[in-house]
């Protein structure tokens, strides 16, 4: 039975070089040595027929029993290569889950701005609309239909900014135009009221103008959100609740308000609102001065003299009026300590926010 | 307003702790700013006792003395003064404190000796005007006690913040009644009794006013035969406490019931007034052209027509309300006084002293307003305080001259109008109690009161000054706090609105941060961009700017955009990727107000994320700017648009193109041209783009968005590259590719430009010359099958041909 016994010898030399593969690839070549087209077993496979018919049943079973257990090794050592092959790449893939990502840039919006959109946000919620109007205005708009006297402090060309006129008109004041940047947004009041008939809810945010020379605590140029409510039955008391509720959305539900009495031309009863400070929380700190309150807005009911100007009728009518300015709100909310850091534009700044 | 504790006690029975009446003023709406303690200004100046008094060794004008303060050993204090003796009780300020006038004592060497401290003035000591030698103190001072304390100086005084409504509480009466409004305390008005002797004052002087619109009223008071000199003590100090600086008797007197009632009062040396036989003749009028005046401080000044001046025959002695002349002051010669007690208008006087820049204590009242029934009881006043401080006799009458005298005002308080407006329940009688104690004359009628209100308080000339006064006796904070209603209302933003909105947030997600700069430009920017206006606009300017480089409104947002870019370059910060959403102005001539548009505008600049640990940092170009608006009009789903070669001065040429959208130019993008750059001081490689907002949400307003359908069959994709001139713009051929590709082409994406080298010797280079190679990726696709070879052969082959034959583009092999 010489076939089977160089079956058995091929078989023991096939099984030991499979042991002895040391990767897939040398495996492979194994098993094309063996099962290949060429290989020795394929070889014997093929010799069989010329065997004689009595010895070709055995030898047939034999052969078979054969290459199984090669293929059934082959498979073995495959899986086992395998793994430590898949084992060997995971390891060297390996990160430092430590290192930096990268990151795609997303810009920032500009804290003034993030500001103004919370305030925009609170009001919209109470059924407010925005309102914007021009930011080089008339005097008309900005001091005459807001109650300011011709002789007005604020009037002077030391506290406002005045634009040349050239529609050739001559201004009121000697020295001065009727044409000037707006030194708050409360002309938008004026400019609603002209155009809209009760109920008016609105904020107009945007960018005023005073000659102050930018320092820490002043800039030429800010920004001032303005409210304005017109409707029957408005009362001081509405303008209270509205404004505790803006305090509360804007600065966190555990911050006091106060109103203290104070005057404005364009609104009567006029107040000032303090909120307790976030940092003593009222019992007077460094950060409030001492005091416990941190001044944020003024606000009042419209004075009849403004409807006056707008053809509103103060009998029929009510209404009140606030002011804030976006930058007091950033610097108090992120204790920015001076005021020209808004408008320089340094990223170490804008990506703060 | 500075108000003494100590003298506002004399007028209202304060019994509240300071602290308490602070917060009570506060809330009814008088701010106290600020708490000073007077004795303070004076800690470490003590009574001390010259033991020895010996002359200096090397110096014969100063003297060496030891001085017993009462701690410790005796002082040695070298002193320049030498009305003092051994034995003499003084001031001395010991080492460490600091004078009123900010001087603060130290140990110093005064020729060769060492001195320990200073013995003071009253001058030096803020508590008089005599600084012609030390203020010797009387026999039983105590030594050792702080000065302050021994001098009654321990005070506390509240700085008030009176708001411009208020004119009444710019005088310790007007405060007083104040505090006794607001804490019920009593109040009292302190008087002095007046003696008249000899001539009366109508036979002496006369008084015309030309206009009662600038004068409602004048009054003149005559005292003869007095001697000026240094105030008592007690004038002197309430002088210091209001925060004024003592001059002469006189002038102090003047001052303190300015302090006290509210009324300025100014007093001239009668001699020196021009005198018509022997009556002195004053006009109260307007400036005339050319009229000039030496004011008390020195200054000659040319008047301004609408000053108001108080006149002799002579010319103008006076810039009314707001500074006497220097030729009728009254000074230590002065013998008889004229004392003016007048009210001017609010008007002139506010523009009279800030043109002049002079802001006195009597222009501040005059501005506010001066009740014009106070001035006869004030001249009275302060006429009976000279006579007492002065001497001289007092001429029986005033002469008034009262042009302006109005009558009462009455004003009608609804109580249900008053409650319908604050939201209170208020009665008629409680609201009538709040307003008594204000000096209001209050009368019911039914649910009404009948207020008549008081002319110190011109601000209560209506219903809701009244309705005011009633809100903020009552308390704010007793006001319940409600909300309006909200039946059929909606807040929302405008489609405007929220496109802006939008626009911002899709340049931050391009990576770009917000700037917010200044809207003022300056016109040296035209030059440094090279900006040229076109003949119609004009540059909008200020008439009164601070600065030169803020002169003018921005035309444009490049300047701020690279200011910002410049400051982040100088301080280390190389990548800049801004955007800024801002208004720019123009105008025109015959324009009253400009045009206001708001544009979006960028600089980007360095690289997106800096040098990282496994990549280079790419620097930023052109096309990096072009994929920011790229991904702006695709999130707005503004089709249509392009980048078309453009120049501008402050661009580099052949990096810049005017963005357009459906043929209209709205906005431009470039890299900054090395002139502008180096005008405003930045590093070369910024790309810029501005762009008008108006016109993006114009055509973004356009876009119409329809769902498109998923392709359901696979794509036949091939690439191809074109040999063409170097001049034929990537959009052209693209395009020419499109439009000749036929019905099953897709998509066509560029995705590769070559060029050889311009220094690249004719072996290696690859193109002929003149010629660059612009590879496109194709895309075929059916909505109905897959295709094959076959299909998209033919229309490949053909669109080929076409291509070669409109645009000479050969196939590169």
């Amino acid at each position: 039975m010489a076939i089977s016994e160089d079956l058995r010898f091929l078989e023991r030399e096939a099984l030991e070089a499979v042991l002895a593969a040391d990767s897939l690839d040398s495996l492979d070549a194994v098993r094309v040595a063996y099962l290949g087209k060429k290989g020795s077993l394929t070889a014997v496979l093929r010799g069989l027929a010329s065997l004689p018919p009595e010895v070709r049943p055995e030898a047939g079973r034999v052969s078979n029993e054969v290459r199984v257990r090669i293929e059934t090794s082959l498979e073995q050592r495959r899986r086992a290569l395998a793994s430590v092959e898949h084992e060997t790449r995971i390891a060297a893939e390996a990160v430092d889950v430590t290192l930096p990502g990268r990151a795609r840039p997303i810009g920032r919006q500009h804290v003034l701005h993030q500001i103004v959109e919370e305030i925009t946000g609170i009001f919209l919620g109470l059924g407010y609309r925005v309102a914007d109007g021009p930011e080089v205005e008339l005097d008309y708009y900005n001091f005459t239909a807001l109650n300011h006297p011709p002789d007005h402090p604020a009037r002077a060309l030391q506290d406002t900014f005045y634009v040349r006129d050239l529609s050739g008109d001559e201004a009121e004041v000697e020295g001065e135009s009727d044409v000037l940047l707006r030194t708050h947004t409360s002309p938008g009041q004026v400019h609603v009221m002209e155009t809209q008939k009760p109920p008016i809810y609105v904020i107009v945010p945007g960018k005023v103008y005073r000659r102050d020379i930018a320092d820490p605590s002043h800039l030429p140029q800010f920004t001032q959100v303005e409210g304005l409510v017109v409707d029957e039955g408005i009362t001081f008391g509405d303008l209270k609740g509205t404004l505790e509720h803006f305090v509360r959305g804007m600065f966190g539900p555990d911050r006091r308000v106060r109103l203290r009495p104070h005057f404005f031309p364009f609104t009567e009863p006029s107040a000032e609102v303090d909120i307790s400070c976030g940092i003593c929380g009222g019992t007077g700190c460094r950060s409030c001065g001492g005091e416990g309150w941190l001044e944020i807005l003024g606000c009042g009911m419209v004075d009849p003299n403004v409807f006056g100007h707008v053809g509103i009728d103060p009998e029929r009518y009510s209404g009140f009026a606030f002011g804030m300015g976006a930058e007091r709100i950033a610097a108090l909310k992120y204790g920015v300590p001076d005021l020209r850091l808004f408008v320089e534009g340094d990223t170490r700044f804008l990506h703060q926010f | 307003m500075r108000v003494s504790l100590t003298w506002l006690k004399e007028l209202v029975d304060i019994t509240l702790p300071v602290e308490q009446l602070c917060e009570r003023l506060d809330m009814t709406g008088t701010k106290v700013e600020a708490v000073h303690t007077r004795g303070e200004a004076l800690k470490g100046v003590v009574v001390g006792e010259v033991l020895t008094k010996e002359p200096h060794p090397d110096a014969d004008s100063l003297s060496y003395c030891s001085v017993d303060v009462g701690a410790g050993e005796p002082l040695r204090i070298v002193c320049g003064a030498t009305n003092f003796e051994a034995g003499d009780k003084v001031s001395v300020a010991c080492v460490g404190a600091t004078l009123p006038g900010g001087l603060t004592i130290k140990r110093a060497k005064l020729r060769g000796i060492v001195s320990e401290g200073m013995m003071c003035s009253a001058a030096e000591l803020g508590v008089g005007t005599d600084a012609s030698g030390l203020l010797v103190l009387p026999a039983e001072a105590p030594v050792g006690a702080p000065f302050a304390e021994y001098h009654g100086l321990a005070d506390s005084v509240l700085e008030l913040e009176v708001t411009p409504n208020r004119p009444d509480c710019l005088s310790m009466v007007g405060v007083a009644r104040e505090v006794a409004a607001v804490t019920g305390a009593t109040f009292r008005v302190s008087s002095s009794e007046l003696h008249e002797h000899g001539p009366t004052a109508s036979d002496q002087v006369s008084v015309r006013i030309e206009d009662a619109s600038l004068c409602p009223r004048y009054t003149a008071r005559v005292i003869r035969g007095i001697t000026v000199g240094p105030s008592p003590a007690w004038l002197a100090e309430r002088i210091v406490a209001a925060g004024g600086r003592p001059v002469n008797n006189v002038v102090d007197v003047t001052n303190y019931v300015m302090y006290e009632l509210g009324q300025p009062l100014h007093a001239f040396d009668l001699a020196t007034i021009a005198h018509k036989g022997r009556m002195a003749t004053l006009t109260v009028r307007l400036a005339r052209a050319n009229e000039r005046l030496r004011t008390l401080d020195g200054q000659d000044r040319n008047l301004a027509a609408d000053s108001v001046v108080i006149a002799d025959d002579s010319g103008p002695v006076a810039l009314a309300g707001v500074m006497g002349g220097e030729a009728t002051e009254v000074g230590d010669t002065t013998v008889d006084v004229l004392l003016e007690s007048a009210c001017f208008g609010t008007a002139s006087i506010g523009r009279t002293s800030r043109r002049l820049g002079l802001i006195s204590e009597s222009s501040l009242r005059f501005e506010r307003g001066v009740d014009p029934e106070l001035a006869a009881r004030a001249s009275a006043r302060a006429a009976a305080l000279i006579a007492e401080v002065a001497g001289g006799q007092v001429a029986p009458g005033v002469v008034d001259a009262y042009p302006g005298q109005r009558p009462p005002l009455t004003v009608r308080l609804r109580s249900a109008r008053a409650n319908a407006m604050l939201g209170t329940s208020l009665t008629a009688d409680e609201m009538a109690a709040f307003l008594r104690p204000l000096g209001v004359d209050v009368a019911p009628d039914g649910e009404d009161l009948r207020c008549r209100v008081p002319t110190f308080r011109p601000d209560l000339s209506r219903e809701v000054d009244l309705v005011e006064e009633v809100a903020r006796l009552y308390g704010l904070e007793n006001i319940p706090s409600t909300r309006p209603g909200g039946r059929g209302r909606v807040g929302e933003l405008t489609d405007v609105q929220r496109f802006r909105m939008k626009l911002g947030s899709v340049l931050r997600s391009s990576g770009l941060d917000e700037h917010v700069g200044y809207s003022f430009g300056d016109r040296a920017d035209l030059d440094r961009m090279g900006w040229e206006l076109a003949p119609d606009e004009v540059l909008v300017e200020l008439v009164n700017p601070m600065s030169a480089e803020q002169a003018a409104m921005r035309w444009s947002l490049v300047p701020s955009l690279l200011r910002a870019v410049s400051h982040n370059q100088r301080r280390g910060v190389p990548e800049v990727h801004l955007y800024e959403l801002g208004t720019v102005f123009i105008t025109a001539e015959g324009r009253k107000q400009p045009k206001e548009r708001l544009m979006a505008g960028g600089a980007l600049t360095g690289s997106w994320t800096g040098r990282g640990w496994d990549e280079p940092g790419r620097p930023l170009d052109f096309f990096d700017g072009k994929g920011v608006l790229e991904a702006v009009f695709g999130a707005l789903h503004v089709g249509g648009w392009s980048v078309r070669a453009s120049e501008y001065p402050w661009l580099q040429a052949g990096r810049t193109g005017d963005i357009v959208v459906g043929g209209d130019v709205v906005g431009w993008i470039g890299e900054v041209s090395a002139r502008s750059a180096s005008a405003f001081e930045v590093a070369p490689h910024v790309v810029l783009f501005e762009i008008s907002v108006p016109a993006l949400h114009k055509a973004a307003s356009r876009a119409q968005v329809t769902y498109a359908e998923i392709p359901r069959h696979p794509a036949y994709e091939l690439d191809v590259a074109f040999v063409v001139d170097q001049t034929l713009t990537a959009e052209r051929l693209g395009s020419g590719i499109r439009s000749a590709g036929g019905s099953l082409l897709e998509s066509v994406r560029l995705f590769d430009v070559y060029r050889d080298p311009s220094e690249a010797p004719d072996d290696i280079r690859k193109l002929p010359p003149g010629k660059k190679s612009v590879a496109f990726a194709l895309t075929y696709r059916s909505s109905e099958r897959t295709l094959s070879d076959g299909d998209v052969r033919p229309a490949y082959e053909k669109m080929l041909r076409k291509v070669a034959g409109a645009l000479g583009a050969e196939v590169r092999q």
